[in-house]
């Protein structure tokens, strides 16, 4: 194979400079000509139905342009199911439902106007956990669920307010449990937690009222997702709506399908023409916009004396909130793998996503992974104590590894995760008594790790233009959304790699759906995969066209050209060498320009049998990752602090070295977060209490401990390079990393998150009643 | 009620006619067109709006523009030396201490105040002065690394 001239290399940001320097504009900075400006009046009722909405005093105060309710935007939109109203209709389903909007000459004027609408509502029971929500008898939160338009592969519940129901069948569990020397059956909860990215939700819209085209300015990382659900809604074709996409900052899975646009639409279309601005501050995107699914999951398994697991049952209610969202397809991708990455013969899963009256859950990085891990790895912990193995050596035995056909019924191949438990694992000196017992004199120290195994949506197409100009600079048009990951900085090494152009001379253009070709989206890990391979295909495509119109000007056959640093010459006459910008400029003029195109989709895959969950393609790639932490905990005070962690994930192939640590600490911090202190708490109303960072904790600067990123790398054959995904693992395990540790350090395992100072105390308060 | 303030911004004397309770986040993103300065929660928590105000950083989200006559504002548009980026700026960009980049104006100017009262700090002293800066992103350890090396080069060119 040929030396790789810049893909593997800790290549500098590409789109960083601007960052540095406050120029890049995001979303929330746009500013439109002529633009007004809109608030929302949000419910204040977890479920009822509205007896009446009044906007009279708010249409006639002065500077208002538009009042909208439901009424005026009679739209249903949603991807997996079509169920959310852009604006309330009829009824609310959770406190902080968008009820009406108002557009006025500036956002003083539209919120004073928001607080003159009268809503008068009737109580109607709120649902506030997934297993109250779907007991017999419970009354639907979506009363017409039966007509809703759903996706195929949607399989509703018997059960109340059960918009999926997924199920695994694979062996005879039962049988399994009675072939077990040890049964151990556990319940493991995962509360409500938020993305939280630092710019907060926002769009823009405009409807043109000569061409009724509709525009949305929005940072959302699936821009041609949300143009066609968008299009399905309003039952406008797609070439009647355009998603220009200003930069992102953080979304993690919160600014994909639609939050703000539609009610930046319904204003758009009574301004005469006029762009709308709708901007969520902090709070508003709290409650408002996307939460990540709490979760209650059942786990028991069987287990032999030598430490073979023979059947492992899960049942798992995921938490939807008041609207499906994406909670249909993380209860299936989640609940798929929940088992773990383990050889069992006899598996059972139901996942139920449910209905609750709480803010809409959804996608969130890692999509049902870090949930499933906080159960499956500490209940694997649990049963190698009780067989009396070490957990690594027990996980060593049981993983999956090459060759391997999963429970799912899926020929593995690839698999990098011994390799990332055996690397994890040493960072931080396992199987040794923690060096620093003397420094933390006073807590208990331990040891724990764990390890996950995620699939990405399959399958998927992405498509991908490169135009090379006479000046030698090149254009790379992907609709792959920079949301911080540094996509536009992979895309562009892969671009600059294969036409052998320095990577200065690389730029990503803008995103628009007008002019960008397809993608699914930015999600799943999915894009360095599916995106690299498309733009790597079509940088190929444009350095075969190249290399036609220069064999005639070098004299020599198309196949003994080379490339290297912006140029093409013979292999045998490196000596004239001419610039790309040069081969076109002949042969096309000064303005010329050459275009390769390239689509790539995971053409293997096959969807899961609705009854049985199988299939033997499930996912283009696999991610590996094990995660190991070393912690101190105060009984005192029930303190969890983590004292280092260490993180090994098998990327296939790392295009940018430095860019993967970066994608590694940042999920690292994030999953420390979820592990210890973030919770969003909602009351017995249904009201979010803690919607500001002031008290939604983030990790700060000081609450981390010492990170060990570990890039394995296991290459996909398929993959551009060998490379796989990284971006969502970074979070997976961290919390049962740490839970392990805990148990290992007080010897309790503490069964719901956060592992809260509260939390811990009381657990330790509680064992030691009992050992009294 | 409007308010005429005189302020140095980026160095340059201004004049502003603003409405006295106006925040100076919105004075200088919707008024003035400096959009470098975000906002993140607009309650003085997440450290995005951060700005120098008399060479101290202030959130700019808690400042009204009534109170400003007189003062010198220095934004994220004004920390390049001349057509030179700040160290810290260079050092970001070297170590991969931006990601999305949106906290990254309030933590670049967070980080020159630092470096400004203390040359020379410790791991844990940026880790504290940087600690009502928040970051979904980074998980913070590449911008520690990228300020103690903006440090170092500071260090360097004054004894240069």
């Amino acid at each position: 194979m040929e030396e790789l001239t810049v893909v593997g290399k800790p290549v500098t940001r590409v789109d960083v400079q601007e960052k540095v320097t406050g120029a890049a504009v995001y979303g929330y900075d746009l500013v439109l000509p002529d633009m007004v400006y809109g608030k929302v009046l949000f419910s204040s009722k977890a479920h009822a139905r509205i007896k009446r909405i009044d906007t009279e005093k708010a249409k006639t105060y002065p500077g208002v342009v538009a009042v909208v309710t439901g009424k005026d935007a009679p739209w249903i939109h949603g991807e997996a199911i079509r169920d959310k109203p852009f604006l309330a209709q009829g009824k609310v389903r959770y406190v902080g439902e968008p009820v009406a909007a108002v557009a006025a000459v500036d956002e003083d004027t539209a919120q004073a106007a928001v607080r003159l609408i009268e809503v008068e509502y009737e109580d109607l029971p709120a649902y506030l956990s997934p297993e109250d929500a779907c007991k017999p008898g419970a009354i639907p939160i979506h009363e017409d669920f039966a007509s809703y338009r759903k996706m195929n592969f949607i399989l509703p519940g018997a059960m109340p307010n059960v918009c999926e129901h997924f199920k695994l069948r694979t062996g005879d569990v039962e049988q399994g449990f009675r072939e077990s020397d040890i049964v151990l059956e556990e319940r493991y909860f995962v509360p409500t937690i938020q993305h939280a990215a630092m710019e907060p939700h926002s769009a823009h819209a405009q409807v043109d009222p000569a061409t009724g085209k509709v525009t949305i300015w929005v940072a959302n990382d699936a821009p041609f997702r949300a143009l066609h659900e968008i299009s399905e809604a309003l039952g406008l074709p797609q070439e009647k709506i355009r998603f220009i996409n200003p930069l992102q900052g953080g979304g993690f899975g919160s600014k994909g399908g639609l939050k703000v646009e539609p009610i930046a639409v319904a204003l758009a279309y009574h301004t005469n023409g006029r762009p709308v601005r709708v901007k969520f501050n902090r709070e508003e995107t709290f409650i408002s916009t996307l939460t990540r699914n709490e979760a209650a999951l059942y786990i028991k398994s069987g287990v032999k004396k030598d430490g073979t697991i023979r059947a492992r049952e899960m049942t798992i209610y995921w938490g939807g909130g008041a609207y499906a969202e994406k909670s249909p397809t993380v209860c299936i991708r989640g609940s798929l793998p929940g088992p773990g990455p383990y050889r069992i013969s006899h598996v059972k899963v139901d996942g139920y996503a449910v209905y609750t009256n709480k803010p809409v859950a959804g996608s969130f990085r890692g999509y049902g992974i870090p949930k499933v891990a906080w159960a499956c790895e500490q209940h694997t912990d649990e049963l190698a104590r009780r067989v009396g193995m070490d957990p690594l050596e027990f996980r060593m035995k049981n993983v999956f590894v090459d060759g391997d056909v999963s429970y799912w019924g899926e020929q593995l191949h690839s698999v990098g995760l011994k390799e990332t438990l055996t690397k994890a694992a040493a960072a931080i000196e396992w199987g040794k008594k923690s060096s620093r017992v003397q420094e933390f004199k006073g807590l208990r120290v331990g040891k724990g790790l764990a390890c996950i195994q995620k699939p990405t949506r399959s399958p998927t197409t992405s498509k991908a233009g490169v135009i090379v100009d006479a000046k030698g600079e090149v254009a790379v048009l992907a609709g792959t959304v920079e949301i911080g990951q540094g996509c536009s900085t992979i895309l562009s090494q892969v671009a600059a790699e294969e036409l052998k152009i320095p990577i200065e001379k690389i730029h990503m253009a803008e995103l628009d759906t007008d002019a960008i070709p397809f993608d699914a989206s930015t999600t799943s890990s999915r894009s360095t995969y599916h995106m690299g391979n498309a733009v790597r295909r079509a940088a190929i495509d444009a350095r075969e066209k190249l290399a036609e119109m220069a064999s005639p000007m070098l004299e020599g056959e198309k196949n003994d050209l080379a490339f290297a640093d912006g140029k093409v010459f013979l292999k045998d006459h490196p000596g004239m060498a001419l610039p790309l910008g040069e081969v076109i400029r002949r042969k096309l003029g000064a303005d010329g320009t050459v275009r390769g195109d390239a689509s790539y989709t995971y053409e293997l895959a096959k969807e899961l049998d609705l009854e049985t969950g199988h299939s033997d393609n499930a996912s283009a790639f696999y991610m590996y990752a094990t995660q190991a932490a070393e912690v101190a905990v105060d009984e005192e005070t029930g303190r969890v602090r983590v004292l280092r962690m260490s993180a090994a994930h098998d990327v296939g192939k790392a295009i940018n070295p430095l860019n993967c640590a970066a994608q590694i600490e940042g999920g690292l911090a994030m999953g420390i977060g979820s592990a210890l202190h973030e919770h969003m708490v909602v009351d017995d109303q249904g009201k979010v209490r803690n919607p500001s960072f002031l008290d939604y904790h983030l990790v700060t600067a000081l609450d981390l401990p010492e990170m060990i990123p570990i890039v394995v790398e296991c290459p996909e054959p398929e993959g551009p390079y060998g490379a796989k995904g990284l971006g969502e693992p970074g979070l997976a395990p961290t919390p049962a990393a740490i839970g392990n540790a805990v148990a290992d350090a007080i010897g309790i395992r503490i069964y719901d998150l956060p592992l809260s100072p509260e939390r811990v105390y009381r657990a330790i308060q509680e064992n030691k009643k009992k050992v009294a | 009620m409007k308010k005429t303030i005189h302020v140095t911004l980026n160095g340059r004397p201004t004049n502003l006619e603003v409405p006295a309770h106006r925040l100076l986040l919105d004075l200088l993103r919707d008024e003035i067109g400096l959009t470098g300065t975000k906002e993140g929660c607009g309650t003085g928590d997440c450290g995005a709006c951060t700005v120098l105000l008399d060479g101290k950083p202030v959130n700019s989200c808690l400042i009204f523009s009534g109170e400003l006559d007189g003062a010198d504002i220095v934004t994220i548009e004004g920390l390049k030396i001349g057509p030179e980026l700040h160290p810290v700026q260079k050092a970001f960009i070297q170590d991969g201490g931006a990601q999305c980049g949106y906290c990254t104006p309030g933590m670049l100017m967070m980080a020159k105040s630092l470096l400004d009262e203390n040359p020379d700090p410790s791991d844990e002293e940026i880790r504290f002065a940087l600690s009502g800066n928040l970051c979904r992103c980074t998980g913070y350890a590449k911008i520690v690394q990228a300020v103690q090396d903006a440090a170092a080069e500071l260090r360097a060119k004054r004894a240069g």
